[in-house]
């Protein structure tokens, strides 16, 4: 891990495709995009847990609604109040 | 849900509802969700299907609707792919009526295939046609042909005063009035001129009397009013028919279509009718004007008499008639000093001769000439 790390940084590489991360974009507070995660863990209107290689990642709020899901990413709208990694 | 999406089920709108949840999928992914269901030891229901797929497995039930559809939707497009309106827009000076009879000459007007309208061909064609056009575009757009244009910027009228020029008269006449702005006078009052000659003259005597004298040459200028004599003639016959109305009106309805007329239903043809045009209704759709017409027609039955006037009556007409066509002969400037009414009365007709005094400008100029 750590040889790859400094390779993608010395090499200026993408970190979410070297070292196999999720790339997480936030509009706003109300919709969520997370690449490359792994499983959905919990799933409901106020929580949702979510396993990504960079741990599991939760979100609280308020009518949280998974838009989309593929093998390749999640979407969740809703009023996000909280995001944190657990592990 | 994390098994079908690896394995590559698209889902969507996914919501908690109770112990389960409710999802969206396509229908390729349903086996595969079901055998997730399965494996997993979930419950799945379908609850509703949706989409064009779906929509059009229903609609192969209902054959006489989708072929109003399929009608519609050809009908919408045949008739989109026809021009419907043509709006010039940047002319001033120029009639917008003109433009469009020479687009229609090159075979664009409202009705036209719209894909053998070729703008190129059209902006060359307006641009040859009109030579104060500098800039043309044609546009096509929807069911619409709209012209843009530039006009060349208006030539001011240019007053040669360079090229030396004489006044001639134009009618034959008597000199009333003569007025040289700039050139010698040739004539006086009072004098007989004949057509051609020349009243003002282009040549100038420089210097005083008695002393060296030369000639110059000039655009001559001014005005020349003389008293012109002019003929006029006319016949009218003594019998002759007349129309009287039976008092009998009927409104005809006719539908033009591409200036072909439909008449359908039309009053009795078999007596003389005159025809009065009340309405033209253009039928539209929206802003675009179909190439239909409804027209309403006013007809009012006549019967052609026989009838005879005296030779007084005939006169006072003629008269008449001569003085409204000695008005029309007259220019701006002229006036009418009088007229001598001559007859001669025939067996079946009587002939009419008018004689016109006028005061009219006779000043004309030559195109450059000189006379010596």
């Amino acid at each position: 891990m750590g040889l790859r790390k400094n390779m993608a940084e010395a090499l200026e590489l993408p970190k979410e495709i070297m070292l196999n991360l999720p790339l997480i974009t936030l509009v706003g507070r109300e919709e969520i995009t997370i690449e490359n995660y792994k499983g959905i863990l919990e799933y409901g209107a106020e929580a949702v847990r979510i396993g990504t290689a960079a741990g599991t990642l939760q979100m609280k709020g308020r009518n949280l609604c998974l838009k989309q899901l593929s093998a390749e990413c999640v979407v969740v709208t809703g009023q996000i109040e909280e995001l944190r990694f657990l592990t | 849900m994390n098994m079908a999406a690896f394995r590559g089920v698209y889902l969507w709108d996914v919501t908690p509802e109770g112990a389960g949840m409710t999802m969206k999928a396509d229908a390729k992914g349903l086996e595969i969700l079901e055998s997730c269901a399965q494996r997993t030891g979930c419950q799945m229901e379908i609850l509703d299907r949706g989409g064009l797929p779906v929509l059009l497995r229903r609609l192969r039930g209902r054959q006489v609707w989708s072929m109003g559809l399929l009608l519609f939707a050809s009908g919408l497009y045949l008739l989109s792919s026809f021009v419907w309106s043509i709006q010039v827009e940047g002319n001033e000076r120029l009639e917008t009526e003109r433009l469009l009879l020479t687009c229609r000459e090159m075979g664009l007007r409202p009705g036209v295939w719209k894909k053998g309208v070729d703008p190129a061909q059209i902006t060359e064609g307006l641009l040859s046609a009109f030579s104060d056009l500098s800039w043309v575009s044609v546009g096509v757009k929807g069911t619409g042909v709209t012209i843009h244009l530039a006009e060349t910027i208006e030539k001011a009228e240019v007053v040669d005063r360079d090229t030396p020029c004489d006044i001639v008269a134009s009618e034959d006449g008597v000199i009333l009035q003569i007025t040289a702005e700039r050139g010698t006078p040739l004539v006086k009052v009072g004098d007989v001129v004949k057509k051609g000659d020349v009243l003002i003259s282009s040549a100038l005597t420089i210097g005083l009397e008695g002393e060296e004298q030369h000639t110059e040459y000039t655009a001559a200028e001014g005005a020349v009013t003389a008293r012109i004599w002019k003929r006029l003639s006319g016949e009218l016959p003594l019998q002759y028919k007349e129309k009287s109305y039976s008092g009998i009106e009927k409104e005809n309805r006719s539908i033009l279509l591409q200036g072909r007329e439909i008449d359908i239903v039309r009053p009795n043809s078999r007596l003389q009718w005159e025809k009065e045009i009340m309405d033209e209704q253009w039928l539209s759709l929206g802003d675009f004007r179909l190439p239909v017409c409804v027209k309403t027609e006013n007809w009012r039955e006549y019967t052609l008499q026989e009838k005879t006037r005296t030779a007084e009556e005939a006169k006072k007409l003629l008269e008449k008639e001569l003085g409204q066509r000695a008005e029309e002969i007259l220019s701006p400037h002229g006036r009418i000093e009088n007229i001598v009414f001559d007859f001669e009365e025939y067996a079946d007709s009587v002939r009419g001769e008018a004689v016109l005094t006028l005061l009219e400008r006779i000043d004309e100029k030559t195109n450059g000439s000189v006379k010596d």
